[in-house]
């Protein structure tokens, strides 16, 4: 279900920035290519490309990226331009915005998820196929 | 005009042989200039400017990693193409610039591809491979790195390299481009062993930047420059980008 090959795909290309599992950064991490975070960051990260976030990872920090993979723990709001990937490991307290979602089972997410496509149906709604079934177990979602 | 700059260590016999075979080899392809045999009593400074005052335009470092770096500080505000014959043994710094050893290495001068590349300064010094913070120099010490908009603090033991051409350290297989107008500070964990159990390889920290501010939390800390000279914090390294012109080979690491 996982598109696991394509996470990697994004991962052999340039990656700009690995926030490592021994640092810790605080402040507003500002970049232009893919970032991966295996430690503890405090502050706020945006980057146009991808965004990583492991699992053992500690972000206290807004979040903007073009597309993200997160399995970690993340208190703070996200705004995903492309697809965001929610992992069984992942610990989610803020808002999300993204165009494509996808949640394994297992994930917990407590914010608001607000869905923003190129193409919305006339009721607002978003387009059959494009959002994994999210499953309730696990799951808080307000 | 080329000038030759031997370094002090081969002033030994144990050189003769393979120093003939390299001035031999420099005469075949035309490429001969003036030889400068480092002493104690010379200063490479001088011995530099008054060459190039003389029409020297470009330097040949002949020795091994730490004579290549030693003659950049001497150059870097001189208009002159740097060339590097590495003696005797394998140069990591060679290999990244597709230079072969011994007299292998004049074909690459002769070729004469020149590539400009960024160099390094930290506080009044310059720098071409990499500066590196060593725990075992810098025990129980703290350290902030702070760059633009963030700062960085290393949690346990780490090593901690700024690298430009990033070929003296072991840095987990990460290639580091000395002409894309960024350094790297790269933070690798040191990997502890515990008895029977295999070494726990942590991943590494990679953060490109332009400029940095490394500051100790305690007392000074000391970073070794390119393996060969020691400064103390606080410490400001900064990029120059394509200051450098220097002779590479055709296998050279980067483009």
């Amino acid at each position: 279900m996982f598109k696991s090959d394509e996470s990697k795909k994004f991962l052999k290309q340039d990656i700009e920035t690995i926030i490592g599992p021994t640092v810790k950064l605080d402040g507003d991490f500002i970049g232009e290519g893919d970032i991966i975070v295996e430690g503890i960051v405090n502050g706020n990260i945006k980057t146009k490309k991808y965004l990583r976030i492991g699992e053992n990872a500690q972000i206290n920090a807004e979040i903007e990226a073009n597309d993200a993979f997160i399995a970690g723990v993340v208190n703070g709001n996200m705004k995903i331009t492309g697809k965001l990937e929610i992992t069984a490991t992942a610990k989610i307290k803020g808002d999300i915005e993204a165009s494509l979602i996808s949640v394994e089972s297992g994930a917990l997410i407590n914010g608001k998820l607000q869905m923003k496509t190129g193409e919305e149906t006339s009721h607002g709604k978003v387009k059959k196929g494009e959002v994994e079934p999210l499953t309730r177990s696990g799951m808080d979602i307000e | 005009m080329y000038l030759y700059i031997y370094d002090t260590f081969l002033n030994d016999k144990k050189f003769n042989q393979i120093l003939t075979k390299i001035e031999s080899r420099l005469n075949d392809l035309d490429i001969k200039g003036k030889i400068c045999r480092l002493n104690l009593l010379k200063n490479l400074r001088e011995i530099i400017e008054d060459s190039v005052e003389g029409g020297v335009n470009t330097i040949v470092a002949v020795g091994d990693d730490t004579t290549f770096s030693k003659i950049i500080n001497c150059v870097i505000n001189q208009e002159v193409i740097i060339g590097y014959i590495p003696v005797n043994k394998k140069s990591k710094i060679a290999e990244i610039l597709g230079i072969p050893i011994n007299e292998q290495a004049c074909d690459i001068l002769a070729q004469r591809i020149i590539k400009k590349i960024d160099i390094a300064r930290i506080n009044n010094q310059y720098f071409v491979d990499s500066a590196e913070i060593n725990p075992r120099l810098n025990r129980g010490q703290k350290i902030k790195i702070k760059f633009k908009n963030f700062e960085i603090t290393p949690i346990k033991n780490n090593i901690i390299r700024f690298c430009n051409l990033g070929a003296l350290a072991d840095n987990q297989g990460y290639k580091c481009n000395p002409s894309d107008g960024y350094l790297e500070t790269i933070i690798t964990p040191i990997s502890k062993k515990w008895l029977w159990q295999a070494k726990k390889i942590e991943k590494q920290s990679v953060f490109p930047f332009t400029k940095v501010k490394i500051m100790a939390v305690n007392n000074p800390i000391v970073i070794k420059v390119d393996e060969q000279s020691i400064i103390k914090t606080p410490a400001e390294i900064e990029i120059i980008p394509q200051k450098l012109k220097i002779i590479v080979g055709s296998q050279r690491k980067f483009d």
